[in-house]
């Protein structure tokens, strides 16, 4: 299959996987019980106000037109105004994704730097104090909940030794780049430094079941390749061991854990709620638990969608990427 | 001697005569095998079954209640540990007050508390016994992981066995859908299904050792405070959530086994004979699917268990007695006991060790090429 059309199919399927969700999201406000127009309005309100309420709500509508209204909006960025604060949802919502986005990278990147040489380590020094180290790390880290090893890191590091901030994130990238495009280098330099003081303990937090998880991975994937006939072919015509190791082993060792990778983004995305709620975040996760709890519908589904979108979309590109740096793939899948 | 009793054990119980129909020899012999190489799934066993023990028998195991508040012992340390604050306390002399300018003349002391055996993992902020609360939270914890698994289990492998048996439209709007539902994350679908659920389905089952009276009896025998809660919450919105997150995951497996199967002779032997589909399903597939499917199953039961706790982390459970509300709670207390927070997480941590390691253990001795999901 050509890439044109290996990327064509993927992006068709995207679509009805966004499809899907919308109209989950949609359906899951009007199957809750209550009636939006209570967040607006005292119990004891007049009926022809709550009635005139519910009309510029739209709530008067058949459930066609207002699924046709909520679906069409979503294509030119209208997801509604919030119920308690009157704020566009896209706008909100917008003004959180840095935050939510640094979270994930800085706790990928973490997970990367750590897991890939402590799973080279691991696997070929099997059986030996550094694999059992290493095993026993990566078992503590995928059975550790991240909150409570966040507020653990709160409360020894940021508590006790007092080297971390506890909680908030007091400056994001964008201001730091804004800082460092108009010339003030200064600025820029001591806002990274501050960017990176108070986002180092919800990247450990959140990047500390993925980097158990990759160890495990980079581990017995390696094993897997260590045993097969190329390696010994290649170490009977005397290619040095790190050539071996690192050239070939490791490369076709690195390719599958992509695909996970990607896949658990999800997972990664689902603990970036949790870590921005233990550290005040002011990320997405943030936005969704507080309109959950204040029964904001339309900031839930805005924020809700930009989640799942988001992830469909990473998925896409790890599955492109995928075919396109492991040949044996190619597009047909 | 461990060994000997695993003997002993698999000779009698669920692996050897009970389930001989549903287990084949076969597996029993690469179950066996993988345990004698691996000491690591020992200790899972024993951990899992250990919390079990604890939670059934939480009435009769608890050194206190776990609601019974007592101010007068709040925050105290766990064994070993000395908690020091730093009071201000009035200055005495000659059993008097003494005043300065019009005020009482105070000074700074540190005063020293000490943990008590009564309570050996320490008090929480309103004074109630961490380790009660904590062997109460395994009932909450279990209940939801296991019956959450159970009922996750039986929509996905229903699920999954229609869309791989029957293929075709029924397979792609049962996969598509379930595409869908993989484009939440767990966490996220969990607490958006929670907003509309609200805490509709939260039931209190009765404890049968209080009610009996058995727990009472035995408690006061042994001179342990009575009165343990008549009941048990039953977090059943939690149960149906986690379960409506995570069926997508059986789903996904008993749909590849059955892909398979169908085109096994005997399946095609059996429609030739006349078999209903029904019949088809549940005495030929399903058999035959089974260990995957079970193996997933326990990996399910720790993620879930993690979900659970999360989930009542973030205030979305009604369990008032929750490792993960625990841990809530022991928040507050960050700067002045960090026992509150610690103690309730590392349960968790204990018992998801502890399935994890069955769950390797089965994966890898019956290696049922699925990879472990799950995760908060």
């Amino acid at each position: 299959m050509s890439f044109a059309r290996f990327l064509t199919k993927r992006l068709l399927q995207g679509a009805f996987v966004v499809w899907g969700v919308v109209t989950i999201v949609f359906g899951l406000r009007v199957i809750a019980p209550g009636d939006p127009a209570n967040v607006l309005l005292p119990p004891d309100v007049d009926p022809e106000v709550r009635r005139q309420v519910v009309a510029d709500l739209g709530l008067d509508e058949p459930l066609h037109v207002q699924y046709w209204e909520f679906i069409s909006g979503i294509p030119v960025g209208d997801l509604g105004t919030s119920l308690t604060t009157g704020t566009e949802v896209t706008a909100r919502v917008a003004r959180s994704i840095p935050a939510t986005l640094e979270l994930a990278v800085a706790a990928t990147v973490v997970a990367v730097i750590i897991a890939i040489p402590l799973g080279v380590v691991s696997a070929t020094n099997r059986h030996e104090a550094p694999d059992y180290g290493a095993t026993l790390f990566s078992l503590a880290g995928i059975s550790t909940p991240n909150f409570w090893l966040g507020v653990m890191l709160i409360i020894i590091l940021s508590v006790q030794l007092n080297w971390f901030p506890t909680s908030q994130r007091a400056i994001g990238l964008p201001a730091v780049l804004t800082f460092l495009f108009s010339g003030e280098l200064e600025a820029a330099g001591a806002g990274f430094v501050t960017w990176l003081w108070y986002i180092t303990l919800p990247a450990i937090t959140l990047g500390t079941y993925f980097t158990a998880l990759i160890t495990r991975l980079t581990r017995s994937g390696m094993l897997d390749e260590l045993g097969k006939t190329y390696v010994r072919a290649s170490r009977a015509k005397g290619l040095p061991e790190s050539l071996v190791r690192y050239r070939h082993v490791l490369r076709n060792t690195l390719i599958p854990i992509i695909t996970v990778v990607g896949l658990q983004l999800g997972t990664l995305i689902g603990g970036a709620v949790i870590t921005e709620f233990v550290f005040d975040w002011p990320g997405l996760g943030q936005v969704l638990i507080n309109s959950i709890n204040s029964r904001d519908w339309p900031m839930v589904q805005g924020s809700l969608i930009v989640i799942s979108v988001g992830f469909v979309v990473v998925n896409i590109v790890v599955d492109t990427l995928y075919s396109y740096v492991n040949p044996r793939v190619g597009f047909d899948g | 001697m461990i060994s000997e009793l695993f003997g002993w054990l698999f000779a009698r119980l669920p692996f050897g005569d009970g389930l001989r129909g549903l287990v084949s020899p076969r597996t029993v012999r690469s179950l066996k095998r993988g345990l004698n190489r691996n000491a690591l799934a020992k200790v899972g066993i024993v951990v899992v079954v250990i919390v079990l023990l604890v939670a059934v028998f939480a009435p009769l195991v608890a050194p206190d209640k776990p609601g019974t508040q007592n101010l007068e012992e709040a925050r105290l340390p766990p064994l070993g540990f000395t908690k020091a604050t730093v009071q201000e306390v009035p200055v005495q002399e000659n059993g008097s007050v003494v005043f300065e300018d019009g005020e009482i003349l105070t000074e700074n002391r540190t005063v020293y508390e000490n943990a008590t055996i009564a309570h050996p993992l320490g008090t929480d902020g309103n004074g109630r016994d961490i380790l009660s609360r904590l062997i109460y939270g395994a009932r909450v914890s279990l209940l939801v992981g296991f019956l959450g698994t159970a009922l996750a289990m039986f929509v996905g492998v229903s699920v999954g066995l229609v869309a791989g048996y029957y293929r075709g439209k029924v397979d792609d709007v049962l996969m598509r859908s379930a595409d869908v539902m993989l484009a939440f994350p767990s966490i996220v679908l969990a607490i958006a299904l929670i907003g509309v659920l609200g805490d509709s389905l939260e039931q209190s089952i009765p404890d049968p050792f209080v009610q009996s009276g058995l727990s009472e009896a035995v408690r006061s025998a042994i001179g342990l405070p009575t009165g343990m809660p008549e009941t048990t919450t039953l977090p059943g919105t939690i149960i149906v959530v986690v379960a409506l997150v995570n069926w997508v995951w059986f789903a996904r497996v008993a749909r590849g086994e059955a892909l398979s199967l169908r085109e096994q002779s005997y399946v095609k032997a059996a429609r030739a004979l006349g078999a209903s589909d029904a019949k088809i399903l549940a005495r030929h597939v399903l058999p035959n699917a089974i260990t995957p499917i079970l193996v997933l199953g326990t990996i399910q039961i720790a993620a879930i268990i993690l979900l659970e706790s999360a989930l009542s982390f973030l205030g979305f459970s009604s369990a008032n007695v929750s490792w993960g509300f625990d841990i809530a709670l022991g928040r507050q207390y960050q700067s002045t006991a960090w026992w509150i927070a610690a103690m309730p997480g590392l349960a968790i941590v204990i018992t998801v060790v502890g399935l994890n390691l069955v769950g390797d253990w089965l994966r890898d001795a019956l290696d049922p090429g699925i990879e472990g999901e799950g995760g908060v």
